[in-house]
């Protein structure tokens, strides 16, 4: 039973990523604007040297039988080799591995998301898990202590929190921490430092991301405290609690055995949604803090018509979507296995 | 179970840590090990070079870098004088056809090869024939050979004599033979040059794109090696970021700023602020469509620009209700000047200051428009054609990453409003904004701006009636005068019948009102004084990272 469920799943899973291949490829394509001169308003660019750019990156080619061009729209001859088709090229490479080269920089795709999505999971990931933990410290804290001061100042504290604007916060915490506590300003490294040892390089690492991880939690820390402190409230009205605070056992006790573990379904689906979301960074912040990673790298490739980067991170994104979402299932089956008798 | 995947996540977390440290501590380690305090000047700047190939790149941050890392065979002083670099001494034939250059002895390429005419001469051939580097062919339009008979000599021939060799030059590095020469065809294009070995005063040491470039001096450099030792371009995402690491010291330089900056950091302990007129020459304008029917491209023009603008006076007007000063001081914070044409004061010596500019008159654009016939004729503020149809209410455009054009855009309506002018505001995506601009003619008004090479050749070919149909015409200009004395500006080899023809073109597109030219903006840079001295403010244009600084610093006492 559970075999045919997981199957089911990793199969639909399979299905979504297949279709955000194909969306990827329509989506850009759709949009204005030609790549061959985004972001280059340089009228000295001949048309002979579009041309050279579009048979380079294979933009002279239809896009598909039947459509020449998408944005503009215009038809086709429908009778022509697939394989002699922008789609069928991007499939084929796609298969074989291949994300292109980005059209801006020149280089290949891969390398370039390789090197960011360290970056973006190294902090994004730092500040999840801090956020995951006090927010769900304070919800829980909040709603055994539901009504009173503690749980009224951790629920305007953690709205307070979760509305303020990311670019405002980062850069009021960027200019007091630089200030008063020397941190740097940005980046991940300091450029041509010289480490001793690996603990300086550490040290260094720490401190630059101190700032941005501090930033992310602060905003972060207010969804997770309320999502808990509402679902712990829902359970601990339930009677069963009272059958267990009756029967004597310690507010730790019921806590643990009793309440949490029927209150962390919704946290497990926002956890794992969130954790997906993670490669996609968090344009903001690491736009404040000038971290070098996946979000900031994708803004700059809708702003450039780089077709090639923009279908690489959609991808990537979206394959740790669906993956953070197929996983959040299968926990949710095990966590409460009443999901899988009646699917 | 919560507890496990926040293990694994942990661990996941540690892992990737772990897996970048390795990379990267070694490298942190040698550079320990070869210096002890060495100069180190850190430089913030908003920006990173698109690619380190000079035959693709188009970002100025990539130029900065090629400045420094390559040498050329003319170097552009901040004067805008040329001074020869790579050779001691040029023949010219007298037809000016045939450029003969001495090469100087002894010059090296970072990893020690020698450079000689050979490396040039490949150089120069590549950009000329590789058909995907997009700009640089047009930079070797006019040469016909490019050859280099011995170690010392290149000898360049030209299809037509040019008065402005040096410019075409400059962009044009010289790249290492040994090193490109073994790439054919299309790895040219595609080759990232992330060892950039070149023979400037500085050679790259680490690059990390989107993060910083670190350049190490070469200290015996043929012309002249930077006292420093060391140069970082740290990459800043944000502007605000940016000031704030060149307060808290972070960086000792920075190459740009957000104007409202500006006030604060003038009185800032240790950190002084200069402007001026940009290295790079640039213009903001205020494009007025004037295509006359008869020169509406027959395959691309739309041309549907309101009639009023193909008037004179129409245009004599909107300029005097155009309040320069104004708009500089509210968008600019007041670091511009008030524009003429579309040459531009970094322009140097090609630029005419003996124009006197428009007033910011409303009463007397009010009256050009009366004496004109264009009344209002229906009360309701808009004034009408002078055949009673066709009120004068104008589309304005600008493109939507532009952050000065909304505020502009105000500002001119506000004023354009007094002398019964309407303009409708909207900004455009700027490939929507290129599709509806030129060649179509598909608007009235547009607020934008050009970048410039040092020579003003291009800047006045966007103003020819030969442009219209290709795209670079914004305005649709005609004038069989200015294309004449285009023509005979561009053969003309004694440099000042040149400035002077120069000059009197821009008089005839100034007194045509072709554009309104708001303000050329200026560059804000700022440093620390208690770092580094030498920097140079007061050569004219402002660029402290260009060679002409980075060379002549020193640490401060």
């Amino acid at each position: 039973m559970l075999n045919f469920f997981a199957l089911k799943k990793i199969g639909w899973a399979i299905f979504t990523v297949l279709f955000v291949i194909v969306l990827n490829f329509f989506l850009f394509r759709i949009l204005p604007g030609d790549p061959a001169r985004a972001g280059i308003r340089d009228p000295r660019l001949t048309q002979e040297a579009q041309q050279q750019i579009r048979e380079r990156f294979g933009l002279d080619k239809p896009v598909i039988n039947c459509f020449e061009s998408l944005n503009p729209p215009r038809l086709g001859s429908c009778a022509i080799n697939p394989l002699q088709t922008q789609f069928f090229v991007y499939i084929k490479n796609l298969l074989s591995g291949e994300l292109g080269i980005s059209y801006h920089t020149n280089r290949p795709v891969f390398d370039m998301l390789r090197e960011r999505l360290w970056n973006t999971v190294l902090l994004i990931g730092a500040g999840q898990i801090l956020s995951i933990i006090v927010g769900m410290a304070l919800g829980i804290v909040a709603a055994w202590r539901a009504r009173t001061a503690i749980d009224y100042s951790a629920l305007i504290g953690s709205l307070t929190a979760w509305s303020l604007p990311t670019f405002w916060l980062g850069i009021i915490l960027l200019f007091w921490g630089s200030h008063n506590l020397s941190l740097p300003v940005g980046g991940k490294l300091t450029p041509g430092a010289s480490f001793p040892n690996s603990w300086g390089y550490v040290h260094d690492a720490l401190l630059h991301m101190l700032l941005p991880t501090l930033t992310y939690t602060i905003i972060f820390v207010g969804e997770y405290m309320l999502i808990m402190r509402s679902t712990l409230l829902d359970v601990l009205s339930e009677d069963y609690i009272l059958t267990a605070k009756a029967k004597g056992l310690k507010t730790f006790q019921i806590l643990k055995d009793h309440a949490l573990q029927n209150a962390m379904l919704p946290m497990v689906t926002i956890i794992a949604l969130n954790l997906g979301f993670t490669v996609a960074g968090a344009i903001q912040i690491e736009t404040v803090f000038s971290w070098p990673g996946l979000g900031g790298a994708i803004f700059e490739a809708v702003g450039r018509r780089d077709y090639p980067m923009l279908q690489g991170a959609f991808l990537l994104i979206a394959v740790a979507v669906v993956f953070a979402n197929l996983l959040a299932e299968l926990l949710y089956s095990y966590l409460d296995p009443r999901i899988r008798t009646e699917t | 179970m919560l507890k496990r995947i926040l293990c694994l996540t942990l661990f996941a977390l540690l892992s990737a840590a772990c897996a970048a440290a390795p990379a990267q501590a070694p490298q942190a380690d040698t550079n320990a090990a070869t210096d002890a305090g060495p100069a180190v000047v850190r430089i913030g700047w908003a920006g990173s070079p698109d690619t380190l190939n000079p035959g693709t790149a188009v970002l100025s941050e990539a130029y900065t870098l090629f400045e420094l890392v390559y040498d050329s065979m003319y170097q552009l002083q901040l004067d805008g004088s040329y001074t020869l670099e790579l050779a001691d001494s040029v023949d010219v034939s007298d037809d000016g056809l045939v450029y003969t250059y001495h090469i100087r002895d002894g010059v090296m390429f970072h990893d020690g090869e020698p450079l000689t005419a050979q490396d040039i001469a490949f150089s120069y051939n590549l950009y000329k024939n590789q058909e995907g580097f997009p700009f640089l062919p047009v930079y070797t339009e006019f040469f016909d050979t490019i050859e280099a008979p011995d170690d010392s000599t290149v000898v360049i021939t030209l299809t037509d004599a040019i008065p402005n060799i040096e410019s075409q030059l400059i962009f044009l590095y010289v790249l290492p033979e040994h090193i490109w020469g073994s790439l054919e065809g299309q790895a040219n294009v595609e080759f990232e040059n992330t060892e950039m070995i070149g023979s400037g005063p500085f050679k790259l040491l680490e690059y990390k794109q989107n993060e910083f470039a670190r350049l190490g001096a070469v200290k015996d450099h043929f012309l002249q090696g930077p006292k420093v030792d060391e140069v970082i371009f740290q990459t800043f995402e944000n502007q605000d970021a940016l000031v704030q690491a060149l307060r808290t010291g972070q960086v000792d330089m920075i190459t740009e700023m957000p104007n409202t900056a500006a006030p604060s950091l003038k009185n800032a302990e240790n950190i002084q602020l200069v402007s001026g007129p940009p290295a790079a020459p640039s213009v903001t304008d205020i494009i007025l469509d004037q295509v006359k029917p008869e020169n509406c491209p027959p395959d691309d023009g739309k041309c549907t620009g309101h009639p009023a603008l193909l008037d004179r006076n129409v245009r004599l007007a909107l300029a005097h209700a155009t309040d320069k000063q104004n708009i500089i001081d509210v968008v600019l914070l007041g670091l511009g000047s008030p524009g003429l044409t579309l040459i531009p004061d970094s322009l140097g010596v090609f630029y005419n200051s003996d124009l006197a500019d428009y007033a910011f008159d409303i009463d007397m654009a009010n009256q050009i428009l009366d004496d004109a016939g264009y009344a209002d004729t229906d009360g309701d503020g808009v004034r009408e054609m002078p055949d009673g149809t066709n009120p004068l209410i104008f589309r304005m455009n600008w493109p939507s990453d532009s952050t000065n054009a909304p505020r502009m855009a105000e500002l001119l309506a506000a004023t354009w409003a007094q002398i019964g002018v309407k303009a409708e505001l909207q900004a455009l995506d700027p490939d929507a904004l290129t599709s509806i601009c030129c060649p179509a003619f598909d608007f009235d008004v547009i607020l934008w701006g050009w970048g410039s090479d040092p020579d003003p050749n291009f800047l006045l070919s966007v103003m020819l009636t030969d442009e219209i149909p290709t795209g670079n015409s914004e305005t649709g200009y005609g004038n069989p005068d200015y294309d004449a004395l285009y023509k005979q500006q561009a053969v003309e080899l004694d440099k000042d019948k040149r400035i002077e023809m120069v000059h009197e073109m821009q008089k005839i597109v100034f007194d045509d009102v072709v554009y309104i030219i708001p303000f050329y903006a200026q560059s804000v840079q700022a440093f620390r004084t208690d770092r580094f001295t030498g920097w140079q403010t007061d050569k004219g244009k402002i660029a402290l990272e260009d060679p002409s600084s980075l060379l002549v610093i020193e640490p401060a006492k």
